[in-house]
């Protein structure tokens, strides 16, 4: 059993007798203490959460989160909401001829409904506006929504989907990224290619590093599509008032940026607009756009009832993002000794229907995928390309796990083929105090040599504790 | 509509359902007890678990006219007025809530657990924890949590001296 703490009242209380800074109102608990749980600690001090390296610290959330009493979005609700359910297009790639929702309207209980054409600037995303909150002309990846309900209840919602009739053109879809890249091959958004970013890291120079060197290893490394999965769906809840502002809670992480994609979709200025993030069961990166939250707020002004909407376990695999599946080419030039004179990097990023957040993704990868290695001489080259898929965007790490995966299995493949231990390889390569990365940085406090020599010590490396 | 008698968290209650409402779309919109979270609806997460006549249940897959008669107990049936439940204490003090989400269903597995078994093995521990998934902590700090929370209560059915003491 762990060590426990230290009572977090005596920690509250000493914290109040020692820092005069925090006023004496704000150190009031949330609750009363009186409560009928011992709610007593409540309150984060701010400047107080951090102490010390070393001390243990609880969430000052935790309690409850344990109690139950969290209130996430789903949980809570307003006089007269309905629930909002979104019509998904299922097909990849087509044209959308009609978009019939009278049956869907003709529902008892079904309040309003919203297509594509009724939504004021129906685009949106963090780098280019590529994506439509609902398709209206076109669908570009199965997750789309072409229509959504708001009913009183989720069932009569999810009655009302299946009523709405969307007839389909289907078009040429591509769902490999290298096949994107070809001549023919159909462009998700028109236009000359369907490379959406890319971007080249060069230092050095590559083929006097490759003449230099003793052997040469090329590989192939790929990664697949991931998804956040957090535990509480994206969820949100839209409300106006008379004077014709809209509040919105939301699961979503960056709400100022959201605010301003919001403004952008529904024609209004910013102040009109109030956007408040909830406590979120998990975001992971998954939550940093708005997904739902204009749909949402068109609906609850049709209604002119509050309205909530929750993403089914479905649409959190199929219409929200998801991590960069990666096609990466290494070639590695090294001496006899294993240390690295030239590395070639080609990174290909399956892009999905929309750019979100894949041109940080690129930059990032970019700028890590020759790993954390001294070479002289290096080429990286990384395009993210659209494909009919669900999109990418931001998850944990921004493509860095992706590299890290291809550029430490061509370590492996390379110790392994010059008869020398894999750690001793890297400690060959690595970053020293004051070296510099491939985009130039002079890199201080590196303390990789220090950090893989301890971990080898701790799990017995060689020993052989492999 | 049904009319459907259950024990919810101690309390005898007499409510009217309809046929396909859910165990958790009961607790949840009719009881006001949120603390069981719909995660999936297809029983894959756990973050639903409720606690039925002692045995941890997915609350999205059973129907609530399948709970009558039957005892329900809820994360919001835990803590006493004067303190939390052991498992509350220990998932608090082992940084075993992040986001929080899953604790709740996480918490009653674990305590079916506990009242079949106070002194389970890692190994039964993560048997038990296996229907619900966290995306956050990565299991460790929820299974030396319920680790800690079994001793607490063995302690408290050896020596009632010991166990109030809280050192």
């Amino acid at each position: 059993m762990p060590e426990r703490p230290r009572t977090t009242v005596e920690q509250h209380e000493r914290s109040q007798a020692v820092d005069p800074t925090v006023p004496a109102a704000m150190s009031l608990p949330a609750l009363r203490p009186s409560a009928v749980f011992p709610l007593d600690v409540l309150v984060p001090q701010v400047r107080l959460q951090t102490p010390a390296v070393g001390q243990r610290a609880t969430r000052p959330d935790a309690r409850l989160h344990g109690l139950g009493l969290t209130r996430y979005i789903d949980d809570m609700s307003l006089p007269g909401m309905l629930h909002a359910k979104i019509k998904r297009a299922g097909v990849a790639s087509a044209r959308i001829v009609r978009v019939d929702t009278s049956a869907a309207e003709a529902l008892a209980g079904v309040v309003a409904v919203l297509t594509g054409r009724e939504i004021p600037v129906n685009s949106f995303g963090p780098t280019f506006q590529d994506q439509p909150v609902l398709a209206a002309e076109r669908v570009f990846h199965a997750g789309d929504g072409v229509a959504a309900v708001a009913a009183i209840s989720e069932q009569i919602a999810a009655e009302a989907l299946e009523r709405i009739v969307v007839e389909y053109e289907p078009l040429p879809a591509v769902f490999d990224p290298l096949q994107a890249l070809e001549a023919n091959a159909p462009r998700v958004h028109g236009g000359a290619s369907n490379v959406y970013a890319s971007k080249t890291i060069r230092r050095g120079d590559v083929a006097y590093g490759f003449a230099q060197a003793a052997r040469i290893f090329e590989g192939r490394y790929r990664t697949q599509m991931v998804e956040h999965v957090p535990i509480e769906p994206h969820a949100a809840i839209a409300e106006w008032d008379p004077n014709g502002r809209v509040s919105i809670q939301s699961s979503l992480g960056r709400i100022t940026l959201g605010r301003a994609d919001l403004a952008r979709t529904l024609g209004l200025p910013m102040n009109r607009i109030r956007l408040s993030g909830t406590v979120v069961g998990g975001n992971f990166g998954g939550k940093n756009e708005i997904t739902l939250e204009p749909v949402l707020a068109l609906l609850a002004k049709k209604a002119g009832r509050p309205v909530k909407g929750v993403f089914s376990r479905a649409e959190e695999f199929t219409a929200s993002t998801t991590r960069h599946p990666f096609i990466m080419d290494y070639k590695t030039g090294v001496t006899p000794e294993g240390r690295i004179l030239a590395r070639e990097v080609r990174l290909v990023l399956d892009g999905g229907a929309y750019c979100s957040w894949s041109e940080t993704t690129l930059g990032k990868a970019c700028i890590l995928a020759t790993g954390p290695y001294r070479i002289e001489h290096l080429h990286v080259e990384a395009m993210a390309v659209y494909t009919n898929k669900t999109m990418t965007g931001a998850m944990r790490g921004f493509g860095a796990p992706q590299v890290c995966f291809a550029y430490e299995s061509q370590m492996d493949d390379i110790a392994a083929a010059l008869g020398i231990d894999p750690l001793e390889l890297r400690l060959r390569n690595v970053f020293e105090e004051g070296s510099i990365s491939p985009t130039g940085q002079v890199l201080q406090s590196v303390v990789i040599r220090k950090s893989l020599e301890q971990a080898a010590q701790r799990f017995g490396w060689r020993e052989g504790g492999r | 509509m049904s009319e459907i008698t259950l024990v919810v968290n101690g309390e005898q209650r007499a409510l009217s359902v309809a046929a396909e409402t859910t165990l958790l779309e009961l607790l949840r919109a009719q009881c006001n007890l949120t603390g069981a979270k719909l995660g999936c609806d297809v029983g894959d997460c756990g973050a639903c678990t409720v606690i039925v006549d002692g045995e941890a249940v997915n609350a999205c897959l059973m129907l609530a006219v399948q709970a009558d008669g039957r005892n329900v107990v809820t994360i919001e049936g835990l803590a006493g007025r004067a303190r939390l439940h052991p498992l509350q204490e220990a998932f608090e003090a082992c940084g075993s809530l992040q986001c929080g989400f899953c604790g709740p269903g996480m918490i009653l597995s674990a305590k079916a657990l506990l009242d079949a078994a106070p002194d389970p093995s890692a190994a039964e521990i993560r048997d038990a924890l296996a229907g619900n998934l966290c995306r956050c902590t990565g299991y460790t700090k929820l299974i030396e949590a319920v680790q800690a929370a079994g001793e607490t209560i063995r302690a408290a059915a050896t020596g009632p001296r010991r166990a109030a003491g809280q050192e």
